[in-house]
């Protein structure tokens, strides 16, 4: 990060190019798209959220689980599951230039543009916004709902009044995930043409062969950041959102009338059909149509080896780091190795093209100091799946153990235990759960993973995501199903055993 | 006086496996009558309270408040319809509202901030009213909590375990500003709690649950002195259960179900050192002191007879040692 950030005021032969001609567009379209896909994401997560905890409707406990699923689809597939999309819309844009002007079919095709990706974005993301107000509707358990409704309120003033205020900071959380994901979506934005940060970083690198540029657009994506995560802070801070504790007691669900269920309903298989039904239809109906076509199988298991084993080895790599780094903060309990954590863990909010374009930069910097070239091997991909999603363990490891070893290390301290045998004979043991939380965690999103793959993979190494992301690219859009469906079927078992572990928790 | 509160063999059952948690249960509450449900935990109070509330809906039975029926075959008045207020164990003040903010909360509360600033007053959290929940005590939270509730001017106000997060001593004080509040404010109220101290301060009619069931329904001092079952006896402290032939001059007895004898309730402190006059027709009771326990003002003794334990509360100017012989009578006046 500071690799990157250190450019911002360096130099670059396209430069000044670069600020004249796209580096507005790059910022207003992360800006529009950031914004669309928040909104819409938020709405239909938090909506749906709060129809399936508190609210009784004909399928409700079938949508509990099956809203997750969305999840299991990486953006990048599911902008090719609706590729045709903007195709089908061309007729309209021909009435617009026939019947209005070329110049508003050019802006109505913009407008366009940001809906269809916006659309598609929302619809596979809202799950992160829909797990955390799951979570935060369900903590707040009977009693603050109990109280507004004894005080003579409604299901939607009880919403707006007390539910949403104390959920705001879990669906800021929420809400954040889906910023990060979305500026570091780099297939869904190139595959409809929209102009971001991310595309500009690849376009200046690949393109003008411009390093410095591409670095310095990198500088410019983080100040963004940046100032989101400030937004973000701000917004979580201030006044108490929780209560001292939370009741067991269950809720008793809202029954509604006849319209309402169907609107309930009607919202709720909404972003499911959107977001999983129709592109996995569609991509299920094209893997059919591909396999029947000379479909090379041998290099597809190979490919599928590739993926499952990257993603594993480096899944277990970040939760033992995670594990490491967790312990030593707690068992210590230094500022500066607490300080360390929090700088360690900030790799999740920097876009992977960012954090490829840094480790790219000091992994040259190693080649030429020892004369090793590292650069495009599996250890510098490796090391940039533990800069990213380091955080993702980190937490799930972190809240294991506040909850369970704490007192235990204590103990374990009085009897004279070292350092080394708590972490193995008390903390390894209790934690055993949590790292395997941890290190699905981690297999998914490194599963899902697209932009830091391409950069720095090394020659002629491919994965699922990586080959999905080039037939598409060469428009073969029915033989890049089946990479896709098999990224989302291996993403999908660890989904939903994770959630039915959140649901019993 | 009319009936505000009306149950009738109101049925609640959460599992088909279990036994109900609230078991054909019927009472009435009056017009300005404080009423106080007790029994130990489990014992389906809570559920109850919640029923009256419309939190829960019932099996089988009747709810009707202010004449109107809270509930038919499979539809119930839901809580936000019914003219009562709930005070929760735990408050229940939403953490992210101002003290004032919670209480003006209640939509029927807009319109009263006269009412308001008269219980701001009489609750004497007038100051409070820009801090946050976590910013104040207990005992403040359970002020906010009841002015929040009585803002809404319910008919009936209902309190689960009012008191219960106080420490001894805010508590006595609170049970005299409740019973302040309520006269004051004209209020009717049926609150639950499973200390005994609370219904025998503040409430008129007391309801004693068992089991899901009603087991007596009566008023503090009747179900004190009288209770109809060994539970409701022992749920108001130490007793002595006796065959009531050992004391056939005591005035009141029950048929205990699971012995299938007669039993009377004698409390510690209604036994006396019999004296010369007055109580020689008395039977007697005669035996080995086996502990003596200091209990502030008054002793707890252990007394071993030939056929049960006894439990006796004296003075602690009365001389008693372990293993002296006591003679104790039961003092019918006390």
């Amino acid at each position: 990060m500071a690799e990157v950030l250190w450019h911002l005021g360096g130099s670059s032969d396209n430069w000044d190019h670069l600020k004249e001609t796209v580096l507005g567009r790059y910022l207003k379209g992360s800006v529009i798209l950031v914004f669309g896909t928040l909104i819409l994401s938020v709405c239909v997560g938090v909506s749906t959220a709060w129809l399936v905890v508190c609210c009784e409707f004909p399928g409700r406990r079938f949508f509990e689980w099956a809203l997750i699923l969305p999840l299991t689809i990486p953006t990048f597939i599911a902008a090719y599951a609706y590729f045709d999309f903007l195709d089908k819309l061309t007729p309209a844009l021909i009435w617009v230039r026939l019947n209005i002007s070329p110049d508003a079919m050019i802006t109505f095709g913009d407008i366009l543009r940001y809906a269809v990706t916006i659309l598609v974005l929302s619809f596979v993301l809202y799950p992160y916004v829909y797990l955390m107000a799951r979570s935060a509707f369900s903590r707040q358990g009977s009693r603050y709902l109990e109280a507004s409704r004894t005080l003579g309120h409604g299901p939607f003033s009880t919403f707006w009044r007390v539910a949403l205020p104390l959920a705001r900071p879990a669906i800021v959380a929420g809400a954040s995930l889906v910023v990060m994901e979305t500026l570091n979506d780099y297939g869904a934005v190139q595959h409809f043409g929209v102009p971001t940060f991310t595309t500009g970083i690849f376009r200046t690198w690949t393109a003008l062969n411009d390093m410095p540029g591409a670095l310095r657009l990198a500088a410019f994506l983080m100040l963004f950041i940046l100032f989101i995560l400030l937004i973000e802070k701000l917004l979580r801070s201030g006044a108490r959102y929780h209560g001292d504790k939370t009741t067991g007691l269950a809720f008793q669900r809202y029954s509604l009338g006849k319209f309402k269920t169907f609107a309930a309903v009607f919202c709720c298989i909404i972003p499911l059909a959107f977001g999983f039904i129709i592109p996995v239809t569609r991509l299920v109906l094209w893997a059919f149509e591909a396999l029947e076509n000379n479909f090379d199988k041998t290099h597809f298991i190979k490919l599928t080896l590739n993926s499952v084993g990257l993603a594993v080895a480096a899944s277990l790599a970040v939760a033992i780091t995670a594990l490491f780094l967790v312990y030593v903060a707690r068992y210590f309990k230094s500022y500066i190795i607490h300080v360390s954590n929090r700088l360690a863990i900030l790799g999740y909010s920097v876009p992977g093209a960012v954090i490829a374009m840094g480790i790219l930069f000091v992994s040259g910097q190693i080649n030429d100091v020892f004369d090793f070239i590292i650069t495009g091997s599996l250890l510098t991909l490796g090391f940039a799946y533990l800069i990213r999603f380091l955080a993702v363990a980190w937490q799930s490891i972190d809240s294991g153990m506040e909850r369970n070893c704490e007192q235990y290390n204590e103990a374990s301290k009085s009897l004279g235990a070292s350092a080394f045998i708590s972490l193995f004979k008390v903390n390894v043991p209790l934690l055993w759960n949590a790292v395997l939380v941890a290190g699905l965690l981690v297999f998914i999103d490194i599963m899902k993973e697209l932009p830091l793959t391409l950069i720095l993979r090394p020659f002629d190494f491919e994965t699922l995501s990586t080959r999905t992301f080039d037939l598409a690219y060469q428009s073969q859009i029915p033989e890049s199903s089946v990479p896709a469906l098999c990224i989302i079927i291996a993403i999908l078992v660890p989904v939903i055993w994770l959630n039915r572990k959140m649901e019993s928790e | 006086m009319n009936n505000l509160l009306e149950l009738s063999e109101v049925t609640k059952r959460y599992d088909a496996g279990l036994p109900p948690a609230v078991d054909r249960v019927s009472f009435s509450c009056l017009e300005g009558q404080i009423l106080a449900v007790i029994g130990s935990s489990g014992s389906g109070k809570t559920t109850l309270l919640r029923i009256i509330a419309g939190l829960e809906m019932p099996d089988l039975g009747r709810v009707t408040l202010n004449g109107e029926t809270m509930n038919s075959q499979n539809e119930c008045v839901p809580p936000e319809s019914r003219d009562c207020s709930l005070v929760f164990q735990d408050y229940a003040l939403f953490p992210n509202m101002t003290v004032q903010q919670n209480v003006a909360y209640g939509k029927a509360s807009k319109n009263n901030s006269e009412l308001i600033d008269r219980l701001f007053d009489l609750t004497k959290i007038g100051d409070l009213k820009n801090r946050y929940p976590h910013q104040i005590s207990g005992g403040e939270q359970q002020r906010v909590a009841l002015v929040r509730a009585l803002a809404t001017q319910p008919s009936l106000l209902l309190l689960d375990e009012p008191l219960s997060h106080l420490d001894p001593e805010l508590r006595n004080n609170v049970r005299c500003e409740l019973l302040n509040i309520f006269r004051v404010t004209n209020t009717t109220a049926l609150f639950v709690s499973h200390d005994t101290e609370d219904a025998l301060t503040m409430a008129n009619q007391v309801v004693v649950m068992q089991n899901g069931k009603a087991v007596q329904i009566g008023s503090p001092m009747d179900v004190y002195s009288n209770p109809s079952n060994s539970y409701a006896a022992m749920l108001f402290g130490k007793t002595n259960l006796l065959p009531r032939e050992l004391i056939p001059s005591a005035p009141y007895s029950f048929l205990d179900e699971d012995s299938g004898k007669e039993l009377v309730s004698i409390r510690p402190h209604q036994w006396m050192v019999p004296t010369s006059t007055g109580n020689e027709n008395m039977p007697s009771f005669t035996g080995t002191i086996r502990s003596v326990n200091p209990k502030g003002a008054h002793q707890e003794i252990v007394m071993e007879t030939e056929t049960t334990l006894l439990t006796i509360h004296f003075p602690r100017v009365f001389s008693a040692a372990i293993g002296d012989t006591l003679t104790v009578v039961f003092n019918k006046d006390s």
